[in-house]
């Protein structure tokens, strides 16, 4: 008798490690699927982009300078690897097309074509693509980040080679705001 | 409150009355045991099973015959790219597999979300919501959409659904049972409370109401619940409330081929004939737009 109870402790005991193990696991591959999502989306956007600038350039030609920051922008954006780095280039991307959209509103002739308005759409939906996996991405790494500091997860963290992961941020003032939320 | 907040308050309030549905049961079991006696201890699993039968297999295929109900036509990328990539954007949001697109032809604005699980959902719009909403309206509405089958609605409204069908058959069958007088054994149970075969008559009679109302407050809950969980998705409340804006300002109603479905829409195309708030299967748009405005006011 006592030791069926000895053994049924023990193996709750078991599980218990178990399943706090499991949870850190899945908690990081969440984490990294969010951030392939993301590495999707950026070379979504990046792929559109020189079929935009030739389209503009067709109606534009002389705003070099817009299409230089674009080019530059994208350049650094495909090259970047820590996360640090790609959400720095990811901000200046989208500050550099926001400024070749803007170049377009001053050609009624470009904003007309039935290319551009497609190609606008396109981007618009991947500007908000490359926002939502951003989001995502950040409420993973929040949730993981959570579970290695909190008891009782956080003893788990070490044996699990789990770690806090960084947070995705772009330095960009006109971004989306996320809400203010209180806990 | 924040989405968050509301969300948490609006899970607990299904669990509640959930809750409330299992203990009507209960008690119609009770009174039936009080006012006929033991003979009618095998009626109440028989209610509950045709219940189950009936209800369950129109929750596994849910997205099927809901297609054939509303006339809705699955669509392909190809035939909707611009609809196809808001959607992809909510699904990117809310890490939900994409589901199966499907467009009703009706002018009227409106949408909804079906499927047993995430990985059979169907969401479909009226060619009308296509028409008249913008690209942030859209955006909250998939969200909106999205935010059913992320929290499983189809199941819990399968679950309310059994038990006030359960309800109902129940008490059809003890009201046949009484006017027929059979299985009445009273000679049994003669020394029964009156006031306690009264009390158990009354219930009897209400309690179909009762599970009419529960089912009811059920899923206007969960309407509120897609609400709050359509801003975790898009951290956009503008963007559904105006969408919102658009369907109260619209006068315009869906033509259904039958009204069993009524609850799936966004906008419920009966509630406007509905006798009392009550009886509603989703809350006021007013109150809905509300609650989201001063989830904008947060930001």
């Amino acid at each position: 008798m006592e030791i069926i109870i000895v053994l049924g402790v023990i193996a709750l005991v078991v599980l218990f490690f178990v399943a706090q193990y499991n949870r850190l696991i899945r908690l990081n591959i969440s984490v990294d699927e969010a951030w392939a999502q993301i590495e999707v989306q950026l070379k979504r956007r990046a792929d559109l982009i020189p079929n935009l600038v030739e389209t503009v350039k067709g109606y534009a030609a002389h705003e070099q300078s817009t299409f230089d920051a674009v080019v530059t922008a994208r350049a650094k954006a495909t090259t970047a690897s820590t996360v640090a780095d790609t959400a720095a280039a990811d901000g200046m991307l989208t500050q550099a097309l926001r400024g070749l959209l803007a170049v377009a509103e001053a050609y009624p002739d470009l904003k007309a074509s039935a290319n551009f308005i497609s190609l606008q759409e396109e981007l618009s939906t991947t500007e908000n693509k490359v926002a939502f996996s951003r989001q995502f991405y950040n409420d993973n790494v929040r949730e993981l980040n959570t579970a290695v500091k909190t008891v009782p997860t956080n003893f788990f963290a070490g044996v699990a080679k789990v770690s806090e992961r960084e947070f995705y941020e772009v330095e960009d003032p006109q971004d989306r705001k996320a809400p203010n939320v209180k806990f | 409150m924040n989405f968050r907040t509301q969300q948490a308050a609006n899970r607990r309030k299904t669990i509640g009355l959930l809750v409330g549905m299992g203990v009507l049961v209960w008690l119609v079991a009770l009174a039936a045991l009080t006012y006929f006696g033991q003979s009618t201890t095998a009626i109440v699993p028989l209610a509950v099973g045709i219940a189950l039968v009936s209800v369950w297999g129109s929750y596994y295929g849910s997205d099927k015959l809901v297609l054939t109900m509303t006339g809705a036509k699955l669509i392909k990328e190809s035939d909707n790219p611009k609809l196809f990539g808001l959607i992809q954007e909510i699904t990117i949001a809310s890490g939900l597999p994409m589901p199966k697109v499907a467009i009703v032809i009706d002018s009227a604005p409106n949408a909804f979300a079906t499927g047993r699980n995430q990985d059979h959902a169907l969401i479909a719009f009226t060619t009308g919501i296509l028409d008249v909403m913008d690209r942030d309206e859209l955006q909250g509405v998939i969200a909106h959409e999205l935010a059913h089958v992320a929290n499983r609605d189809t199941l819990v409204s399968a679950v309310a659904a059994t038990t006030a069908g359960a309800i109902a058959i129940l008490s059809d069958m003890l009201m046949r049972m009484m006017w027929f007088g059979g299985g009445r054994d009273r000679d049994r149970n003669s020394n029964g409370n009156p006031l306690l075969l009264v009390f158990s008559l009354l219930i009897l009679i209400l309690a179909p109401i009762a599970a009419v109302l529960l089912k009811s407050a059920i899923s206007r809950k969960r309407e509120s619940l897609a609400d709050a969980t359509a801003v975790a998705f898009t951290r956009n409340p503008a963007g559904l409330r105006s969408a919102l804006e658009v369907l109260e300002r619209d006068s315009t109603v869906v033509h259904q081929k039958s009204n069993s479905i009524a609850h799936i829409w966004i906008e419920s195309p009966l509630d406007g004939k509905a006798v009392s708030k009550m009886f509603s299967t989703h809350p006021p748009i007013a109150e809905r737009i509300s609650v989201l405005k001063a989830m904008e006011s947060l930001n």
